[in-house]
């Protein structure tokens, strides 16, 4: 049968399963779903990939939006370190969103298989660090860039400071920049930028990641809706999806062994990410 | 300020999933008709957007603001609240910096206001 000829119904509903299973994995793996929605759909749906790279921008950000207000008030987000990161990614992300627009759908689809190998790498060999007290740059200083939470967990306060803001400031603009072209939420590389680089403890990293990945998309989706590459057909069950995922993937997350989880996100990013790459270079369309 | 951001990012959340979610269903339905009928959504969602906006007549842009009496443009205003929460919040937070004395971070905030006005005006992508 072919695809043009299933009923339309049959595609909402179909997001919103792949929508509900990503919010599932993406809870239990730690990472955001966004990174996986556009490889996915892109590789194994018939929509082009402009409608599924705008459906992708938006999928990312209303799931951070809605982790937000908790993220924010038990101090796991940081707004002092979010705002001039965030600045930096959603500047960079709307022209990564114009670029994208005006790329051939063929070697988009091979450099988004291309980024997602490379991904799923990343998160293969990522390894996390403590954070903590550095000697904060002049920048980070004047930016006031530190904070302190309490760890529920370790039912510990931890005072934190950050450094390399200029390093940080050059990772948010990249990461911002893929965002915008490929329609990705970041996760996959805020959380690394935050803790690795500039030295925030991980909690605050993988709660300031959210928030960041709803400003820079914030910016990028507009491009997006301008262009007309927004189809809410697409976009709303893959959000209802995801959230319904999400909820069912946190009362999970106690018995599901985490790693297990990482290695499946790992080999599906590996999958789609071929099959991208093989359909943008007209090997298996 | 941090309190008072994710109070009303959690509001403005609420209210976009609240819209979101009926308009979809207003859609899906059939109670409003949309510009483009649903059955053919299948033959036109594999172009690219621009050859789409050519074979519906879709407007870009802003253009989508003048055709709201179709479930599918209702749908997509709502799904576009989305967009802007963000500029919501930050619109509140930049008085409140300045007044804690956060200059620095208030000017911040301010460019980041105006970034996403102008993405969202269409400022980027000749959506005026």
């Amino acid at each position: 049968m072919e695809v043009t000829a299933v009923p339309w119904w049959v595609w909402p509903i179909a997001l919103a399963a792949v929508g509900f299973l990503i919010g599932v994995v993406a809870v239990l793996a730690g990472i955001g779903g966004g990174v996986l929605f556009v490889p996915i759909v892109g590789s194994f749906f018939p929509f082009h990939l402009d409608f599924v790279r705008g459906a992708g921008l938006l999928f990312a950000l209303a799931g951070t939006l809605a982790a937000g207000p908790q993220l924010l008030r038990n101090g796991m987000a940081s707004l002092r370190l979010v705002m001039p990161l965030g600045l930096a990614g959603s500047i960079c992300s709307v022209a990564g969103a114009i670029v994208g627009l005006n790329m051939t759908a063929d070697l988009l689809q091979a450099l988004l298989g291309a980024l997602v190998i490379a991904i799923a790498i990343v998160i293969w060999s990522t390894r996390s660090a403590e954070g903590g007290l550095v000697d904060p740059d002049a920048l980070a200083r004047m930016l006031k860039l530190e904070g302190k939470f309490t760890d529920p967990a370790a039912g510990t306060r931890i005072d934190w400071k950050t450094h390399r803001t200029l390093g940080g400031f050059a990772a948010f603009g990249a990461i911002g920049f893929l965002g915008g072209v490929f329609g990705l939420g970041a996760g996959f590389a805020n959380v690394p930028a935050l803790n690795l680089l500039m030295a925030a403890p991980l909690k605050v990293a993988v709660g300031s990641s959210g928030l960041i990945i709803s400003i820079i998309n914030s910016s990028a989706a507009w491009v997006y809706i301008h262009r007309g590459a927004v189809l809410p057909l697409l976009v709303v069950p893959a959000v209802l999806g995801v959230m319904l995922g999400s909820r069912l993937g946190a009362r999970l997350l106690e018995r599901v062994p985490a790693q297990l989880v990482r290695w499946l996100v790992i080999i599906v990013m590996l999958a789609a990410g071929v099959r991208a790459l093989l359909r943008g270079t007209g090997l298996w369309i | 300020m941090q309190a008072t951001y994710a109070r009303w990012l959690d509001a403005a959340t609420r209210v976009g999933f609240a819209i979101s979610l009926v308009a979809f269903l207003v859609y899906v339905s059939g109670a409003v008709e949309p510009f483009v009928p649903l059955e053919q959504l299948p033959q036109l969602w594999t172009l690219s957007a621009a050859r789409y906006a050519e074979a519906t007549g879709a407007p870009t842009g802003w253009g989508w603001l003048g055709m709201l009496g179709y479930a599918d443009f209702l749908n997509l205003a709502a799904v576009a609240l989305f967009g802007l929460v963000t500029l919501a919040c930050y619109a509140r937070s930049v008085p409140l910096l300045f007044a804690e004395g956060e200059r620095l971070q208030a000017f911040i905030a301010l460019a980041q206001v105006l970034v996403l006005a102008a993405a969202a005006a269409g400022f980027f992508t000749g959506g005026r």
